[in-house]
């Protein structure tokens, strides 16, 4: 492990450059857990026993900007209430940022997310997760820039009708005529285009139409652990020609070969019990904790995260690296990085294998900031030349 | 400081002490410094002020000029009418100039929607309301609805208001010498000071809520100003449920101002009895002269003059009447009954619906003012019709949303937990 004056060191690197991290889902734990009742879940309060999110632990960890997540689910029973459900989740980030104006502020251009950091506020930006959040309307995206979305995951967990998911069955083979429309428009509007979640088809297919730099809010490298959330090295390879920048995810079933072999089991035992993977009646979680008690859970730690980053740092270069630590969207987390307030770990690892202060202030602040000036760089000059399209599915797809 | 300088009369009395010194009388009539203050566009030999204007024999009405416009003095000269209804006219078109007309809708949004190219700056033949007839019609502001004509429901409702708000934004934002989005009094007064029309964003149909305080607040966010509370579960024949009256509390502490055109007489009376801020019927006429479901009853009427709300009479032959004086009728009975501080205008244009002749487009305002000054109604009262109430009720939401936001915080209620 790490000694304390490499930690001592960590802390006072990101006292001046602090964490801008890519995605966290607290919004989405607010709304589960008491239906955005901020009260009863006040962040300015310890709040370890129910979320990784609260603002001690985002001082303790450093962070100076957070994309916090208007994530919406996309399987097929909730999308009619898709938008809406995003209308609410924005609406929550927003009240958390009303209740707590010390300590969060609202940012919606780099050089709001400088001026958080001069202020000692955490700079709050919005990113909505899969394009099932705008129903198919290029008006509506329009709507959610408007409201202050700043990233689109062009997918979650399962296709859209533009878009193929890397957890999904390949079906229009990457971006279809509508989905690089709905790209252009993003980068028409200054919306950044985040490509976790995407199959590596899509991130080709989006690497190609994108005017502005790319970001991965949250996705790790596939090198060095085979899960399809992670980035190819094909893709990592074309990063510093885009501009764009892959934000290194802590998620320990996507960064662990171990497991992704144990999450692999565990499915096929549930499978094995006629049951369906991700069921959670009293039935499915037994059998779980059964095979959870033959077959002890792999634990990540904060070395599995340094390892891809330094993969990463290989092929992609020190320019194109973040962190998205999707804190509060997974049930587990690495040993060192239990919660937020987990980063200056990783920080004192980076440090530890000989990173640079000047890398790993790229690392956690200045390629984020750097990618969003660039989006509305393009998005300037995009609009000072072409009006809004209102290209339709139907007219694109056929 | 906006919120103070825009009392209108107190604008109008000011123009007019500042006027007379700067110019003597003398026997051709000078246009008036408030006038040529209110509309810069206008050219100095314009139509004089309504003192001045039996005076003027060489002048001809500028109500026909058509399209051109408050620049369109050459097609005034040249245009022969009679000289009685050219007086009216000429005065009806001097007292707007003062005091615009806030119009209480307009459904030009979802018109425009299917419209494959306009241009409201130069003129829209395919239109009832472009920014050329606006200023021959003296408007100053206008509430573009954001109801949809298909009828949505649930959470399509939400995505394709989404849609229709981008649609206004995108308009305005097309013609910027002509329009300006305002979300405030305040705002609504700048706009008009730089000669831009103020477009109000609403209203829009409950179901765009999509049964959801947080999607109000979002909508809100993105300028919506009025909701007609119409058309729910929440809002129907019994009245608000305890949703409902959730609703307007949250409407009433974010700004957006409830429209009872077309909700139920319980909806209408629960709704005066729970808003802090004045209401708006944004397209309602008197039921005892047309006995339109839409239009207001006698008791409802004195209902809404009693809660300082506003009932915006609208410029349909179906509501009101196929003539000129049709409306007036409305009008003048709206105002006997509720009270010259709730009667306002709404054209409702682009709408589908039928006007009365003379009163076809957004350009034919001045027959209806004229009409009403032949009637006798006093500067006073048409000064708070045309402009004055649905300022004082801008204002007044603005003051009570900043109130109770520092009393209220943000409503999580769902309907689940209130309506069961």
């Amino acid at each position: 492990m790490t000694g304390t004056s490499s930690l001592e060191e960590a802390r006072e690197l990101l006292r001046e450059f602090p964490v801008a991290d890519g995605h966290n889902d607290l919004p989405w734990a607010l709304r589960e857990q008491v239906r955005y009742d901020l009260g009863a879940r006040d962040i300015a309060t310890d709040q370890s026993a129910y979320l990784h999110t609260d603002l001690a632990r985002l001082h303790a960890g450093g962070v100076g900007a957070q994309f916090w997540s208007v994530y919406v689910p996309s399987d097929s029973a909730f999308l009619p209430g898709a938008v809406p459900a995003t209308l609410e989740q924005i609406d929550c980030v927003r009240q958390l940022i009303d209740r707590y104006p010390t300590r969060l502020r609202s940012a919606l251009t780099a050089a709001d997310m400088e001026a958080a950091r001069a202020e000692g506020r955490i700079a709050s930006l919005m990113g909505a997760e899969g394009g099932h959040s705008i129903d198919n309307s290029l008006a509506t995206l329009r709507a959610l820039y408007a409201l202050g979305v700043r990233y689109m995951t062009l997918t979650h967990n399962d296709n859209i009708a533009w878009a193929d998911s890397a957890t999904d069955e390949p079906a229009v083979g990457g971006l279809s005529a509508f989905g690089r429309a709905v790209v252009r428009e993003m980068n028409r509007e200054g919306m950044l285009v985040d490509l976790s979640h995407v199959a590596a088809t899509t991130m080709r297919d989006a690497l190609d139409t994108s005017a502005a730099p790319v970001i991965f809010s949250h996705s790790s490298s596939r090198a060095v652990c085979d899960h399809p959330r992670n980035i190819p090295d094909d893709v990592l390879e074309r990063l510093p020609a885009n501009g764009g920048v892959a934000m290194v995810t802590f998620v320990p079933k996507f960064v662990l070969q171990a497991a992704v072999d144990w999450t692999a089991a565990a499915d096929e035992n549930m499978r094995a019990h006629g049951l369906h993977h991700l069921e959670t009646t009293p039935e499915a979680m037994r059998v779980h904790r059964e095979f959870e008690e033959r077959n002890p859970r792999p634990v990540a730690t904060v070395a599995t995260v340094a390892d891809h980053l330094d993969h990463m740092r290989e092929v992609a270069g020190v320019d194109h690296l973040g962190i998205g630590g999707d804190y509060d969207g997974t049930a587990f987390t690495p040993d060192g990085l239990n919660d937020v307030s987990g980063y200056p770990n990783l920080i004192a690892e980076l440090l530890d294998r000989g990173w640079s202060r000047t890398d790993l202030a790229k690392l956690t602040w200045q390629n984020a900031v750097r990618v969003l000036g660039a989006a509305e760089d393009v998005a300037r000059d995009l609009k000072s030349r072409t009006g809004p399209s209102n290209a339709t599915l139907e007219q694109l797809d056929g | 400081m906006a919120d103070l300088q825009d009392e209108l009369q107190a604008t109008a009395e000011a123009g007019r002490l500042d006027g007379r010194p700067a110019a003597p009388p003398k026997r051709k009539p000078k246009p008036s410094r408030r006038f040529q203050a209110a509309h810069p566009t206008t050219p100095q030999d314009g139509p004089p002020g309504p003192a001045d204007g039996a005076e003027d024999p060489v002048s001809v009405p500028p109500g026909a000029s058509g399209a051109s416009g408050a620049s369109g003095s050459a097609g005034r000269l040249a245009d022969p009418e009679g000289a009685e209804q050219s007086d009216g006219l000429r005065e009806a078109h001097a007292f707007l100039a003062d005091h615009p007309v806030a119009d209480g809708y307009s459904g030009l949004p979802w018109v425009l929607r299917h419209l494959p190219w306009y241009d409201l700056e130069l003129g829209e033949g395919g239109v009832d309301t472009d920014v050329p007839r606006m200023r021959e019609g003296h408007i100053g502001a206008l509430f573009w609805s954001l109801h949809l004509s298909e009828p949505l429901t649930g959470d399509r409702a939400v995505g394709a208001t989404l849609e229709q708000l981008d649609l206004v934004h995108k308009a305005v934002r097309a013609h910027p010498e002509g329009l300006r989005l305002v979300r405030t009094a305040g705002e609504v007064t700048d706009a008009h000071h730089c000669g831009r029309v103020a477009i109000l964003p609403g209203p829009a149909g409950a179901p765009a809520l999509g049964d959801s305080l947080a999607i109000l607040r979002a909508l809100h966010a993105l300028g919506l100003k009025a909701l007609t509370l119409a058309g729910v579960s929440w809002a129907g024949e019994s009245g608000l449920t305890r949703f409902g009256e959730e609703v307007v509390r949250e409407m009433n502490r974010v700004g957006v101002l409830a429209d009872l055109s077309g909700a139920s007489e319980q909806t209408i009376r629960r709704t005066l009895a729970v808003s802090r801020a004045p209401v708006l019927c944004t397209r309602s006429a008197a039921h005892a002269l047309r006995p339109h479901p839409a239009n207001l009853t006698d008791d409802l009427l004195t209902a809404l003059g009693e809660a300082h709300g506003l009932c915006m009479v609208p410029l349909t032959a179906e509501q009101t009447g196929p003539s000129v004086g049709d409306v007036a009728d409305h009008l003048d009975h709206v105002r006997s009954i509720a009270g010259p501080e709730s009667v306002g205008l709404s054209g409702t244009y682009d709408s589908g619906a039928a006007h009365p002749e003379d009163l076809t487009d957004a350009s034919c305002y001045p027959h209806l003012v004229a009409e009403l000054l032949r009637r006798g109604w006093s500067p006073a009262d048409l000064a708070l019709l045309t402009w004055g109430n649905v300022q004082r009720v801008l204002r007044s939401a603005d003051f009570t949303a900043r109130a109770a936001r520092d009393r209220r915080e943000p409503s999580t209620a769902r309907i689940t937990d209130l309506d069961g």
